[in-house]
């Protein structure tokens, strides 16, 4: 049934008689996953709820830096998602969408997405799947592809995926099995673009490494660094932040910089890895000047980009600019006019997450299309942008992913007009936990929250954010919060009793 | 010597008594609770 505007309606027909709607969530990362449970225990009995995810997998990602140390192993950081699916009643693929066609096609009148199978029973088979809600969670592809010699299957490593962790694990128990035998060793890790995002992990995980070098004993022989896109040390991808201590307001780059001392880490800044041969990281820095630094370990972080998902109108002309931005995330309800860094407002960021071209499509996680970066953009001399892009995991993806599935739920019990649920990254917030270490008493975590999560200026003068509410600590405590959160959500994403009491 | 560095090389270190009371069990308890509910209050903004 569909209103006169051409949108699904799933009004109650008469007692015990409902419109069967469908709901497609692709991707069954942090958002997706939040999305599709909620949407299996909001919705009747009879609506469908459909996730296609290419991997078999759920994946609580901040702990894959535990498995990048060898600390914990593949399996205690991921399940198997059929056997979850199959008793929350939601329908799953393990495909990989390819093609979006939100206006059906000449021989499909309703809205479909084109999958091919990545599930071995199914392998190359595809298949169209159609929807009336759409929620895509893709999550990032990891651009390994952006700079030249980066990642596993080239010059460094990675703990993006679990399989990426476990090689990153190896390679770093090589590299201590040298250090003990005399022989010193330089670790870089950090970030390998000027465009990263997850600056967070790749200081957690540094600082894990460092824990695990003091813990063998072989930390003097050790050289550390840090090699990140932030313009200062503990800009995060946030813009940094100001925390009050002790009477006083600080920085999170003073803060940050206190913790580099402490435990005797290098960091070099402003950083735009341009290629990484075996052994050596070429980069560009902010000055314009090109640099190099051997290596003999590094982890360092990939750049995303969208899903490689492709949108076709009702003709089957490609629409993909419509529907998504360049770097081929989703566009949204977000004000994505281009103004300069002064300009820039936190009512530009998105509130309900629709596409901006077919409402009954949600883009939440990193598959929306963010209007800009919260740090301040800067370029070289050369014209190369360094700057991180804006983090938008965890916490929010969790909350992005509920909101959506709220306004659905809505919309199929009352109507498409009924209104969305709004979750802005500038009315939310975050925490983060970057600990190392493992155990109750051999730990230590710098834990940070920040509200809002994108600086709002009218309503936080000076600084952008609630001072009451953005706070950073080090201590033990924030490493058993840390393990405390692997347990919650991986007890949680299982949909165990009483999982949706936990909080996104 | 680049700016990174220099910072780092200027930025404060903690005393001693912040290093114990990093480790200490009682105080962390304290502080593990405090987190949480800083962590509870950021959670039920988010759900306003």
């Amino acid at each position: 049934m569909r209103d006169p505007a051409g949108w699904p309606v799933f009004r109650r027909c008469g007692r015990g008689e409902f419109g069967v709607a469908r709901v497609v969530v692709l991707g069954a990362g942090i958002a997706g996953h939040t999305a599709a449970l909620h949407l299996r225990r909001m919705l009747a009995k009879e609506h469908q709820v459909t996730v296609v995810s290419p991997n078999s997998k759920w994946n609580w990602i901040p702990s894959n830096i535990w498995v990048g140390v060898g600390r914990m192993t593949t399996d205690q950081v991921t399940f198997a998602l059929a056997p979850v699916y199959r008793r929350q009643r939601i329908e799953f693929h393990q495909a990989l969408a390819t093609e979006l066609h939100p206006e059906g096609s000449p021989s499909n009148n309703a809205p479909y997405v084109s999958v091919r199978y990545t599930d071995p029973k199914r392998a190359g088979e595809t298949g169209e799947i159609t929807y009336d809600y759409l929620i895509n969670a893709t999550g990032p592809k990891l651009n390994f592809a952006a700079t030249p010699g980066l990642g596993p299957d080239a010059n460094s490593v990675s703990v993006c995926t679990p399989d990426h962790a476990r090689e990153a694990a190896e390679r770093f128990a090589e590299t201590v099995g040298k250090l003990k035998q005399g022989i010193r060793q330089r670790l870089v890790v950090g970030v390998g673009h000027g465009t990263c995002t997850c600056e967070g992990a790749a200081f957690e995980y540094c600082f894990n490494v460092e824990h695990e070098l003091r813990m063998a004993g072989v930390r003097d022989l050790a050289d550390v660094t840090y090699l990140t896109n932030e313009y200062e040390l503990g800009d995060f991808g946030v813009g940094g932040m100001i925390f009050h201590q002790n009477g006083f307001e600080t920085t999170s780059k003073l803060w940050t910089e206190s913790l580099f001392r402490e435990r005797g880490v290098k960091a070099i800044v402003q950083a735009h890895v341009e290629s990484v041969e075996p052994g050596t990281i070429h980069y560009e820095q902010l000055d314009g000047s090109k640099n190099s630094l051997d290596f003999d370990f590094a982890m360092l972080l990939p750049p995303f980009r969208g899903a490689d998902l492709k949108a076709f109108d009702s003709t089957g002309n490609e629409i993909s600019s419509e529907v998504f931005a360049p770097s081929g995330f989703m566009k949204v309800d977000a004000d994505y006019t281009e103004r300069p860094y002064e300009q820039w407002s936190a009512q530009d960021w998105p509130n309900t997450y629709e596409s901006a071209a077919y409402p009954n499509i949600f883009a939440v996680g990193i598959a929306f299309a963010p209007p800009h970066q919260i740090s301040k953009p800067r370029q070289s001399p050369n014209g190369t942008l360094i700057t991180p892009a804006p983090p938008r995991t965890g916490m929010p993806s969790g909350i992005m992913g509920k909101t959506a599935a709220r306004t659905i739920a809505d919309r199929i019990a009352n109507g498409a007009s009924a209104s969305a649920h709004r979750a802005s990254m500038a009315t939310i917030g975050a925490g983060c936990v970057a600990s190392s270490g493992m155990g109750l008493r051999n730990g230590t975590a710098a834990a940070m929250t920040m509200y809002p999560v994108v600086p709002d200026f009218k309503r936080f003068p000076g600084t952008g954010r609630s001072a009451i509410d953005t706070f950073g600590e080090i201590g033990l405590a924030g490493h058993w919060v840390k393990y405390m959160l692997h347990v919650m959500f991986i007890y949680k994403a299982r949909a165990l009793p009483g999982w949706y009491l936990i909080p996104e | 010597m680049d700016q990174a560095a220099a910072d780092i090389k200027n930025a404060p270190l903690p005393t001693q008594r912040t290093l114990r009371l990093r480790q200490n069990l009682a105080f962390q308890l304290w502080r593990f609770i405090i987190l949480n509910l800083r962590f509870a209050k950021i959670i039920a903004k988010g759900a306003k």
